[in-house]
Parts: structure tokens; sequence; C-alpha cells
């Protein structure tokens, strides 16, 4: 970003710097605490089981799949750690034939390694399949990694397990208590760099994902790229936690990584609550902790569980941890007040369209589109030049072919036949998301916004191609990744105000008017940054208050050198503010010219009002 | 002569995969669900027919009659306790999961009401397996018979229901647009509660008709009932004569296996077909790939 310097993020206010200090504490409980069970047995696995848990919430709250086969990740981290370090003195009568014994950093690394290489494998049919197909793929890859580490005795010692030696550096041992000060740093550091990841425009484009992948595709995100990562990044993390699980007793057997225990997790995240750090630690605990405190019902605790799970998904769809948000949400300390200030503040030294690129060329040129579906042709050899810096309408009655010329136009369907020239680029091999990365920019119809996020988040999802830093620098969350998430922000908060919705900047973009809900699809779609806008019925509606409001903001568009293209049924609007008008009817373009010629043009008349006489001798 | 008996017994396990995989699609039909819950459905369909049948001794047609009671009432629940509810909230997996606690629950139960253990359970029809082909000849237990009969023809009757009753046009127009269908003065939800109760009917005779085959208890649904899953998405969640396809595949497969290569493999084959096959057809063998819409 060119004029970034002055801006600023504010600093917020010293108790909340401080705060991370008492992250530390934990780290007190094995040195006054003796009790092995409620240390190392409780609080060691309510500290991996979080871990795989905010594993999960990476698949589940953030791209929105539902993932049954969470323990096939965790085996392959806890089994790559135990193979490579089991000492053969431990195991005299297994049937494991290796022993590799390699130290156990090098080993976990592996696995960690191992796992999220299962997590890329599994990310492909991740992209073809979703909802009950998808979940079926995830249990039989679960089931599948079960089998391998049943029957797989020469490595894996079979149904009977593996024993490992408690962890050991000089004379300094591991085993015990001690091994949380192994496990606390894994688990701090790893949570904090999810959180990192879930705040970036990374989270954002795995929730624009869920929301809305056609409108993450046209806002640059490319869906295969990031569904891929997050089931990469998901399975990493597994990983790990299988790995540091391996060393909690020094001992695994096949038993803990079944399928149950996928279903198991998957309810204790959703119990706590999806995209939280503190939701999953909740749901976690209670599920490690209740059928310890309820001794005599822990034969039942999965009808215990399955019962708060339903009342869960009916009473509190959110978890514990949306009841949390909302009560935070009330307090002073969480107020944006001061984020808002600054944004107001600074967002007034930013020009919206600086970063409109200057182009050359006719801003689309169409030749003979022809698009098929089966029999029917939506859209037939469509030709069409629009003029760089001007507005063009195209218009025309119902399935003329006005919505299928967008879908084509952003590459949403392949047209069967014919060319897309923009600014001198042929769009024949790009993608969707590769277009709007090019600079073609829309709005939909019917309403694509990323609804759990708010209006301000929204257009920076539109903003996601202008950010640089790389996943490593989004995870330490360096001050690279901040200056820059600052930015955009700003960025953002402009658009917004150019669009005249900054009052609802922190507002969620479901508890937004009709109206409103228009507007932020024009910011969004300006954050991408477009040579040519394509408006598809962004009158539809809307009061003719609104509708003035409207026009007055695409002319400003166009003036700011942004080519647009207004697909409506409005006529006054099209009639008032487009250069020149294109009409379909058929599929066929019946006819183009200035507005009043248009309006003019018999052929026109015809397609909306019919040419029989008695069709427009109507009324009483 | 031991890959024939094998086969056999593969496409007698893969018939109550396609008769659990129907009940799958029954309600997807309507409600675009899975009751994911059907396994143990299932299991308590074997369970209360063990109970009935061998410990308090009644005839085995009301044993029957019993287990198809309890599986038509556990359906109503399950939609008025999962189902329903999920589609109020219009949320996109609530219904995964809260299905999915509700066989947890069945489980759970069945483990602390009933028991832990395995039993074996006598076939109506004797457990003498009648010889084909001589002394050496493949053996063919008349259960399996049963269950090959049974579910074939619980298939093509609703099946056939579906084509040409009035009820069975409902069943069609609300799987196709809801909206629509309430609008032509079809409920809906009723249709929809048929569906569900009438599936995992189904599924409970399945675990009456496998119980003499396999062993009764509380854990027999949870790996039969993902096994008839994956077969009804092999064959395709449109298509009712396509879950024969998926069962068979599966059924096939793991027998096969068993015997060419090692019975701890047997369900890597099925798997890793289900997965390839969705790879190359999202929709299943005879699914219908939708076009999406903006």
């Amino acid at each position: 970003m060119t004029e970034a310097g002055h801006l600023a993020a504010p600093r917020p206010p010293l108790p909340r710097r401080l705060a991370p200090l008492l992250l530390l504490l934990p780290l007190l409980v094995p040195l006054l605490v003796e009790n092995q069970y409620y240390v190392h047995g409780i609080l060691g696995r309510i500290l991996i089981y979080t871990l795989l848990v905010a594993s999960l919430d990476l698949v589940v709250g953030y791209i929105g799949d539902v993932s049954i086969g969470h323990a096939g990740f965790f085996a392959i981290g806890a089994y790559t750690v135990a193979v490579l370090t089991a000492p053969p003195a431990l195991n005299g009568d297994s049937a494991i034939a290796f022993y590799p014994q390699w130290p156990f950093l090098l080993a976990l690394a592996l696995g960690v390694l191992l796992s999220a290489t299962a997590g890329f494998v599994l990310g492909f049919p991740a992209l073809r399949s979703s909802g009950p197909y998808l979940a079926v793929i995830t249990i039989a890859y679960g089931l599948i990694i079960y089998t391998f580490i049943n029957e797989q005795e020469a490595w894996t010692n079979g149904t009977k397990g593996v024993t490992l030696a408690p962890l050991r550096l000089g004379s300094l041992s591991f085993g015990g208590n001690n091994y949380l000060f192994v496990l606390y740093p894994f688990l701090v550091g790893v949570l904090w760099a999810l959180r990192n990841i879930g705040n970036s425009f990374w989270g954002r484009a795995f929730e624009a994902i869920k929301n809305s992948s056609v409108a993450a595709a046209c806002s640059g995100i490319s869906r295969a790229y990031y569904k891929v990562s997050a089931f990469v990044l998901s399975a990493g993390v597994a990983g790990l936690a299988g790995g540091l699980f391996a060393q909690l007793d020094s001992y695994i057997a096949p038993n803990t990584f079944s399928y149950n225990l996928s279903v198991e997790f998957l309810i204790a995240l959703i119990f706590g609550g999806t995209r939280s750090i503190l939701g999953n630690l909740i749901g976690v605990t209670l599920f490690v902790f209740l059928p310890d405190l309820f001794t005599a019902f822990a034969d039942a605790r999965l009808m215990v569980y399955g019962v708060l799970l339903l009342g869960v998904l009916f009473f509190v769809p959110e978890g514990v941890a949306g009841i949390l948000r909302r009560l935070w949400g009330r307090l002073p300390v969480a107020r944006v007040d001061r984020e808002r200030e600054a944004l107001a503040a600074q967002a007034s030294q930013v020009e919206v369209f600086a970063h409109a690129v200057d182009r050359q060329g006719e801003a689309l040129v169409l030749e003979s589109v022809t698009m098929r579906f089966g029999g029917l042709t939506a859209v037939n050899d469509l030709s069409l030049i629009i003029p760089r810096g001007s507005i063009r309408g195209l218009i025309g009655p119902n399935g003329s072919g006005k919505s299928t010329t967008v879908n084509v136009l952003t590459g949403l369907y392949r047209p069967s036949a014919g060319r897309i020239t923009s600014f001198g680029h042929d769009m024949g091999g790009l993608t969707t998301a590769q277009r709007a990365r090019f600079g073609m920019a829309r709005t939909f119809q019917n309403l694509q916004l990323f609804h759990d996020l708010t209006a301000l988040q929204n257009v920076l999802v539109g903003l996601h191609q202008s950010f640089r830093s790389n996943l490593y620098q989004v995870a330490c969350w360096t001050a690279a990744a901040q200056r820059e998430e600052w930015e955009a922000k700003v960025r953002a908060y402009a658009l917004l105000r150019f669009v005249g919705l900054e009052a609802q900047a922190f507002e969620r973009a479901s508890n937004l008017s009709y109206g409103q809900a228009r507007l932020l699809e024009i910011a969004r779609a300006l954050a991408v940054s477009p040579g040519l806008l394509l408006l598809d019925e962004p009158a539809a509606g809307l009061t003719s208050a609104e509708i003035e409001a409207i026009n007055a903001i695409v002319r400003r568009i166009r003036d700011a050198g942004i080519t647009v293209l207004l697909i409506e049924h409005h006529m006054e609007m099209v009639m008032a503010i487009s250069d020149e008008v294109t009409v379909l009817d058929f599929g066929r373009k019946i006819a183009e010219g200035p507005p009043g010629a248009v309006q003019a043009n018999p052929a026109v008349v015809e397609a909306y009002l019919g040419k029989h006489p008695t069709a427009i001798a109507v009324g009483p | 002569m031991q890959t024939l008996q094998l086969l056999w017994a593969g496409i007698a396990q893969g018939m109550i995969y396609a008769l659990v995989a129907f009940g799958y699609n029954i309600t997807f039909a309507t409600s675009k669900i899975l009751n994911f819950s059907l396994g143990n459905v299932l299991m308590l369909g074997g369970v209360v027919g063990f109970i009935l049948y061998m410990t308090r001794g009644v005839p085995f047609a009301a044993a029957l009659a019993g287990v198809i009671a309890v599986g038509a009432v556990g359906g109503v629940l399950v939609q008025k306790l999962a189902v329903e509810p999920s589609l109020r909230k219009k949320s996109q997996h609530a219904w995964i999961l809260a299905t999915l606690a509700i066989g947890i629950v069945l489980r759970n139960g069945a483990e602390v009401f009933w028991s832990t253990d395995d039993f074996k359970m006598r076939s109506p029809l004797g457990d003498v397996p009648l010889r084909i082909g001589g002394a050496g000849g493949i053996g063919i237990y008349p259960q399996e018979i049963l269950i090959i009969l049974v579910s074939l023809a619980i298939v093509l009757a609703v099946e056939t229901l579906k084509a040409r009753t009035l009820l069975g046009k409902a069943v069609q127009a609300v799987s196709e647009d809801k909206e629509t269908a309430s609008l032509m003065g079809i409920d809906q939800t009723r249709v929809i509660l048929i569906s569900f109760s009438l599936s995992a009917a189904i599924a409970a005779v399945g675990g009456l008709l496998v119980a003499p085959v396999t062993l009764v208890s509380a854990t027999m649904g949870t790996v039969l009932g993902v096994k008839a899953y994956s077969a009804s998405i092999i064959g395709g969640l449109e298509s009712g004569y396509g879950t024969i396809a998926g069962g068979l595949i599966i059924g096939l497969s793991e027998s096969l296996t068993a015997r060419f290569v090692s019975t701890g493999y047997k369900d890597i084959p099925g798997f890793l077909f289900l997965i390839v096959l969705l790879l190359v057809k999202p929709a299943g063998l005879f699914g219908r790939q939708a076009v999406r819409k903006v």
C-alpha cells in the first residue's frame, strides 16, 4: 500500500497488553500439585484434546465441512512418534520388527508432516464433495487408517500397542507431571497461531468460502487453495496432538483411535462452540471431566453427551462459547469504540479509488458468445463492446439471458462458444477467482453476503488480493502482518463510508436491512479494485429513495474511471444513468444504443409488451 | 468351492447393507437428510427381536411385529427430536450431528439398560445349512436366503409404491421442491415424518434379519450403519435401486478381500472404491448431479 506510513492501529490499554502473561500461570501447576491423576492424567489429556478439537474446528467451524475422520490424523501423529521412538527393551515380546529409535522431536516433526500430507490427500475429495458425501469420505478415511495401525503388526504391534520410554533430557525427566512442561508450550504456541490465522485474511477466506463459495471466488479467493490448505493445517495440528499424546501415557493402542473418537470430538467441538479457542477448551474440559465428576454415570457418559449435544444444537447453536461471546459483548471492555474512532479518523486520509489500476483497451468485448444448457440456448450469439469508463445498461424481459450472461462473464459458466476479452486480455482460460483478481467484480441479484461476518469484514474479504503477508507472518502476527491488516481495515472503512454504511461497520451482515445489504455488495465488489464492475439487479426490491442513492453511487464509480455493466429490470434507473443500453430477448441481442433510441425501438416495445393489440389493452 | 461360498455370504451381507442403505435413501428423498442413527436403529431391532424371540420366547411373527413397531415409533421420535428442530434452524449441518447424537444415545442406552455382551440368536428357519453340490458343496443358511428375499421384496415394494401411488408422488414432489409441494396442498411435515418412520422400521427389520447370521450386541449397528451409509453413497443418494448395487459392492468386496488378502483388511477395498468413485462421480453411480445456480 502506498499511502501507508501514517496509518496506525490504536494501542490497546496496558492491562490488555499484559494479559498474555497470565498464560504462564498453568506452568506452576506441576510444581505445586503432586497429584498425578489430575495433573498428568486429566490436565494433560485436556491440553492434548484441545489441540485436536482446535484442529477439527478449522475444518468444521471455519470451512464448514463435517469431518468424522480426525481420529485418523491423530493416529498418524501418535503412531509415527510411537514407532520411531519406541525402545526394544520395553517391547520385549512384541511383534515389532523395526526400532528406528529416533529422538522425540524429530519423530514429532515427521508425524506432523505425514499427517499434513494425509490432510492434503483428503483435501481433493473435499473440493468435489460436501455434506453427507464428504462426511462418508472422512469416515472411510479414518477407518482405513485405523485398519492399517491394527494390521501392520511389524510396525505397530497390532492391538497390543506400543510402549514408549518417558522423555528425559540428561538427568531431567519429563515423565509424569513434568510432561506438562513439554506439552504446554506446544499448546499455547499452536493455539495462538491458529487464533492469529483465524482472525486474519486467511480466516476470512475460510469463512467466505463457507458462507458463499461463489461470492468468495468473485472476490478473488481460490476455493481450491484455501480449502486444501485448511485440511493440511488441520491435519498437521491433529498429527501434532497425536504425537504429543503418544508420550502422555508412554503407551498407545489402536482402540483409542476408533471411529467413536472422531464422533466424540465432534460433539466436544459443537458443545464448546466453533471458531473459538476458549470454546474448544471448554468443550474438551467438560468432555474429560464429566465422567470423572459422576463416576456412577461413567458407563452412561455417551448418553449424557448425546443428550447434551441435542440440547446445545437446538437451544444454543453457537455453543458455550457463543453464550460467553454474547455476555462479553455487553461488557464495556469489549466495546469497539476506540477502533471505530481510529478508523473513522484515518479513513478520510484514504483515496477510495486510488487502487483502480490504469488499464488499456475496451473494458469488455464479447464475440459471438453462446451458452447452451442441454437443449436450451440461454445466450445466443451475443456480441458486445463496452468502451472504457462508460455505464452500459443490459435489459430484457424475464428469461432473456441477462443473469446467464453475467455468470458466463465471471466464469461461473463456461460458454458453449464465443470469446470474451477484457482490457485486451482473453478471459477464456481464467477461473472466476482469476478474473476477479484481474479486475472483474460483481454483485449478486440474490444477495450473497458472508452473513457470519461483519460489514467491515465483508469488505475486507473483497480486499483479499491486496494482502501480501505469507502464512508464517500471519501465524506469528508479525508487525508487517499487523500493519497490513490495519491498513486494509482503514480502506474497508473508507469504502463503507463511500456507500454510506460506516455506521453499520461492526454489524453482522445478516442483521443489515435489504437496502443496506445491496450497498454492502457494492462496497465489497469495489474492494476488489475492479476495472469492470458488473451490477446484477442492484435496485431489485429497493424504494425509489434508495434507488436514487444507488444511482448517485454508480455515477461516482463511473467518474472514478470504472466501467459499469448494469443488469436491471428497473427501466427508469437504466434509462437515467446508462450511457448506452443493450436489450436481450430469448438470449439474442435485439437492440442497442442510447437510452432514448432504445426506448423507442419497436422491437423492444414488442419484446416487453407483446405484438398482439390486446396485450397492451389492459386495465379496467 | 470356498470362493463360491464366500460369494454367497458376501451377497447376503451386501443385501443387509443395501436394505439399510435403502433406509437412508428413503429419508434423503423427502428431506435431503440422512438419519445417521439408522445403524443403531438396526441394533435396536436386533436387540428387541432377541429379547422377544429368545428371552421371552414369543413366536417369531409376533417378535417381527414388535420390531417393526419399535422401529416405526423410533423413526418418528428421531424425526421429532432431531430432524424437525434442525430443519427449523435452517442450519446446514445440525442434522448430521443431531442424528449422530441420537445414535450414540441408543447404543449407550442398550449397553446400560440391556447388556454389553454378544449373544447368539436362533434363526426361525433353523441353523442347519442346506448343502448344494453334495457333502463338499457350498453351505447355504436358510436365514441368508431369507435376508436376500426380504430385502429385495422391501426395496421393490417401496419403489413400486413410490412410482405408482399418490403418496409416492407426494414424496417425489416434496423431494423436488418443498415450498411448491406445500402450496399444492401436500403436508410436507407429514410426508417427511412417514419417510422417517418407514426408514427406521426397515432398518429395525434389517436388525432382526441379520441377527442370526452375526451376533446380537449393543455395538452391532455402528460399523454396519457406516457401511450401509457408504453403500447408499456409492449407489447414489437419489437412486433407490442404486442402493442394491452399493450394498453388493461393499458386501462382495469384503468377502473377497477376506478370502484373498486377509480378514483384517476386508473393509479397505470398499472404502477406497468409495473415495475414488466420489472423485470421479461426486453424486455416486446412479445419482444426478445438480447444476449450480446463482
